[in-house]
């Protein structure tokens, strides 16, 4: 017992207290979460089972079911529509934004960081706002853009099922490009100066140096960024809950939040638990090429 | 052209790209205090002609706002405490030694972060009503929020800790120190002001988030912020000023810290989210 309390203190114990304590929490709470997941898409769960761990094994009939209906293939194909939409817009936002303020003049840094802002925001509020921005007859959007000649009618962004992934999307591009931009400004200050200085007096243009320079350089960065922003998008619930709901009739639904409603609206936390599982393994082979690509970065 | 007129004119242009990027913050208090005629004015107007300040006292009274900011607060500091009490030690050992155990923790520590949290509130549901802890519905929500944050938490603390020398430690075991002593009085106290942006970002998101809070607190008298403004905007409301005046007395503190911290939470975040 001494022998146990000195190393608490002053040894190998302390270090192993500190971190198995946090794991083991880590563990629990989510790590027995995700193999509750996959074994609750092998049962038959309804609000009588809920209660108990033992409920009937149904094999693969989740899945037979869930790929049966006729709204999973929609909704499959909004989920990749909104990833790839939203991740191609965040990044060439944000890599624009990042390009600017890397120029270096009085006050970048400060303003660089304002941006920052829709990040902070909690979702909900963002939904708010854009779902307010958004709105059909008096959307201050469909104002801007009838104004500038884009558009002749007003766009029924909400509740047309032709825009409302697009309505979300738009909102999302706006909540991460900030982030993508901040993370890319990173990548940008570690590309040594004297590159630029050797290339110019050899004669290469801005353009030249962009692709020969600037863009190999930030390999490893947009890869990094590029599954990061995967995983986020892939995250992202609540700018659906408070713009569209998934509606109209799954126009504007995705996976994660289909997941939700089919568990919560539905009840059906079976096939919650199914989609879910078939999500997460997407967002962990993202989150694997995310370490990989910041491998180097981890070790320190 | 020389500098100083560059530097002016990218100024400008920076200027305005950060009024463009914000102009949705700018119509949510733009929409607060305007009237309700106004709110609905074709084509409509960038500048309110007849403020009103009252709505904000008005919302707040009518919205029962009081107690979804109080659950919010609850909710939030409940996370804060738990993820800073578990994660800092957990960061400190991850960041002082470099074996392949560390690499284990931290590659396990980086997939836990990344799960969604719509996706996993179904079991997390499940388990914690067959184990009766949705009887404490905060509770629950505070150890979910816990679970799906620290990761992130431990990640920018771990970059604090690698930042303070190792040398500082070592002089401390020295001296006499036993390794609690110069955990407590030596390392601490240095990566003090890492941990506390981290916390604070850490509360930022606690306070904004809406899954678990929506699913699993069923009483309203319990139920956060975020819960409470879902609530508010049904499909087909027309009460904009109200909404986004709940919006606005919502995420002003958090803007306000925001402002007032912004270089340190941004090198924060930098300096742990690529690394």
């Amino acid at each position: 017992m001494k022998r146990f309390l000195s190393s608490m203190i002053d040894g190998r114990g302390f270090d192993i207290g500190l971190v198995s304590l946090p794991l083991a929490f880590l563990l629990t709470l989510s790590g027995l979460p995700l193999l509750y997941n996959i074994v609750m898409s092998f049962q038959e769960v309804d609000m009588f089972s809920l209660g108990s761990f033992w409920r009937p094994f149904v094999g693969l009939k989740n899945y037979r079911d869930l790929f049966a209906q006729p709204e999973t293939w929609p909704i499959l194909a909004n989920t990749a529509t909104f990833v790839i939409a939203s991740i191609a817009g965040q990044f060439l936002v944000g890599f624009g934004l990042a390009l600017f303020f890397w120029t270096n003049f009085p006050g970048a840094s400060w303003l660089r960081g304002l941006f920052l802002v829709s990040w902070v925001m909690p979702g909900l509020v963002v939904g708010a706002i854009w779902n307010w921005i958004l709105s059909g007859d008096f959307g201050v959007l469909n104002f801007i853009l009838r104004e500038s000649g884009l558009i002749a009618g007003n766009i029924f962004w909400r509740s047309d099922p032709g825009f409302s992934l697009w309505a979300v999307i738009i909102a999302n591009i706006w909540l991460g490009t900030s982030f993508n931009m901040i993370l890319m400004s990173v990548g940008l200050s570690a590309i040594p100066r004297d590159l630029y200085e050797a290339s110019e007096l050899d004669g290469a243009n801005v353009w030249q140096r962009f692709w020969t320079i600037t863009l190999p350089m930030m390999r490893s960065s947009i890869g990094a960024i590029i599954a990061l922003g995967l995983i986020f998008t892939l995250q992202q619930f609540d700018l659906f809950a408070a713009i569209t709901s998934g509606g109209p009739n799954n126009a504007s639904n995705v996976t994660q939040y289909w997941a939700w409603d089919l568990s919560f609206r539905q009840y059906d936390f079976a096939k919650g638990a199914t989609i879910s599982v078939i999500m997460i393994v997407f967002v962990m082979v993202a989150s694997v090429v995310y370490v990989r690509s910041t491998r180097h970065e981890v070790r320190g | 052209m020389n500098t100083v007129s560059r530097d002016r004119l990218m100024l400008v242009i920076a200027i305005v790209l950060a009024g463009i990027y914000l102009f949705p913050l700018y119509w949510m208090y733009i929409t607060t205090i305007k009237s309700g005629s106004e709110m609905f004015a074709t084509p409509p107007t960038f500048w309110p002609t007849n403020p009103q300040w009252q709505i904000f006292g008005d919302v707040w009274q009518s919205r029962n706002m009081g107690r979804y900011i109080w659950n919010s607060l609850v909710i939030a500091c409940g996370a804060v405490i738990v993820i800073t009490v578990l994660g800092v030690g957990c960061a400190y050992v991850l960041a002082r030694y470099r074996n392949i155990w560390v690499d284990i923790g931290l590659f396990l520590i980086l997939m836990l972060q990344v799960l969604p949290a719509s996706l996993m509130v179904t079991p997390i549901f499940v388990g914690f009503s067959q184990i009766g802890l949705l009887n404490y519905p905060r509770l629950a929500v505070i150890l979910a929020i816990a679970a799906k944050s620290m990761p992130f938490f431990v990640v920018l603390v771990r970059a604090t800790f690698m930042s303070v020398p190792q040398e500082l430690e070592e002089a401390a075991l020295v001296d006499g120190n036993s390794r609690v002593g110069a955990f407590f009085n030596i390392i601490l106290p240095l990566a003090r002001n890492g941990i506390l942006v981290s916390a604070i970002l850490i509360f930022m998101q606690a306070f904004g988030e809406f899954v678990y809070s929506k699913s699993m607190i069923q009483a309203v008298e319990l139920q956060p912020a975020s819960v409470g403004l879902n609530s508010f905007m049904g499909p087909n409301t027309n009460e904009w000023n109200n909404i986004m005046a709940y919006a606005a007395i919502y995420v002003t503190p958090i803007l306000a810290i925001f402002v007032l911290l912004q270089r340190r939470i941004v090198s924060g975040l930098t300096s742990g989210a690529l690394k």
